[in-house]
């Protein structure tokens, strides 16, 4: 692989970044071959010596994705990230999507319930219409209420908690980006 | 040696050699793949991320032959998290050589 083969895969692989940056990097590797050759070496050589395009451009991407997630906070976002992360190694797979889906599965569970609690007064209602004074319904009633109040709180440590989650998980894929990086 | 291994030492290494005076990046993947061998494309990421941190600066210089180069140039924040890592660095082989002094001597 030369010069032009190389800066042309890395470029294209980099499409997703913004242009500034996508020129940066590419200057920094120009800069590289371009000192290279000029100490003597072939470009085969320097580019062999550098690893393959495809590897540098998934590490490059990985850490942009995150940087992303982090300076903005969305589920597109970290998932972006955590798809690039994991297209780093095989290992990511186990360690980084099975923790990422788990997590995502039980806020979603906790979610739903906290849902479902809070609506309560409303099914009393849709069922029975506005209450009379058996007992019973009014026992129901309450207890619908009390239901909707758990519910609204539940929600609301769920935000939070997702809130806090989402910052550790991009902690933990700074990390995991820093330590596996490469072959 | 274990990839794993070297990719946290490489940020050491980065930030000694750049701490020690303002290099570029080809010059910092020479010295380093003469020490151990790295997939040398790598240390460019991991000086951009250094730099977005704000433990380096860089900036452009000519030179008598070839072209501009960019150098990259520590912080004081950099140092600072330099000395930290070196620290850790020291404790860490102290330990690790002590148990193989005493498992299997000098």
């Amino acid at each position: 692989m030369n010069r032009r083969e190389f800066i042309d895969e890395l470029n294209a692989l980099l499409r997703d970044l913004p242009d500034k940056e996508r020129l940066d990097i590419v200057a920094d590797y120009t800069e590289h071959f371009l000192i290279g050759v000029e100490r003597g070496k072939s470009e085969e050589e320097i580019a062999e010596s550098l690893g393959s395009p495809k590897a540098l451009a998934r590490e490059i991407l990985a850490g942009y994705r995150i940087h992303q997630a982090q300076s903005n906070a969305s589920v597109g976002n970290i998932t972006r990230a955590v798809l690039a992360t994991v297209s780093l190694g095989f290992f990511n797979l186990v360690f980084v999507l099975g923790p990422f889906i788990g997590m995502i599965g039980a806020l979603f569970a906790f979610f739903v319930a906290a849902i479902t609690l809070f609506f309560a007064p409303l099914v009393f209602f849709l069922q029975y219409g506005i209450p009379n004074v058996s007992h019973d319904r009014m026992m129901m009633l309450f207890a619908s209420m009390a239901s909707c109040g758990l519910g609204g709180m539940l929600a609301i440590g769920l935000a939070r908690l997702s809130r806090w989650l989402y910052r550790q998980f991009l902690r933990y894929l700074q990390f995991n980006v820093r330590m596996i990086r490469g072959k | 040696m274990n990839v794993q291994f070297k990719k946290g030492v490489l940020e050491l290494c980065v930030l000694v050699l750049v701490a020690q005076e303002d290099r570029y990046g080809y010059e910092l993947v020479a010295i380093i793949s003469e020490k151990f061998h790295i997939a040398e494309g790598t240390v460019y990421p991991l000086l951009r991320r250094l730099t977005i941190e704000g433990f380096f600066t860089t900036y452009l210089a000519e030179s008598p032959e070839g072209p501009p180069r960019k150098y990259y140039q520590l912080t004081e924040k950099g140092r600072t998290y330099m000395n930290d890592l070196v620290m850790e660095w020291r404790i860490f082989t102290r330990g690790v050589n002590q148990i193989i002094e005493e498992g299997i001597g000098l």
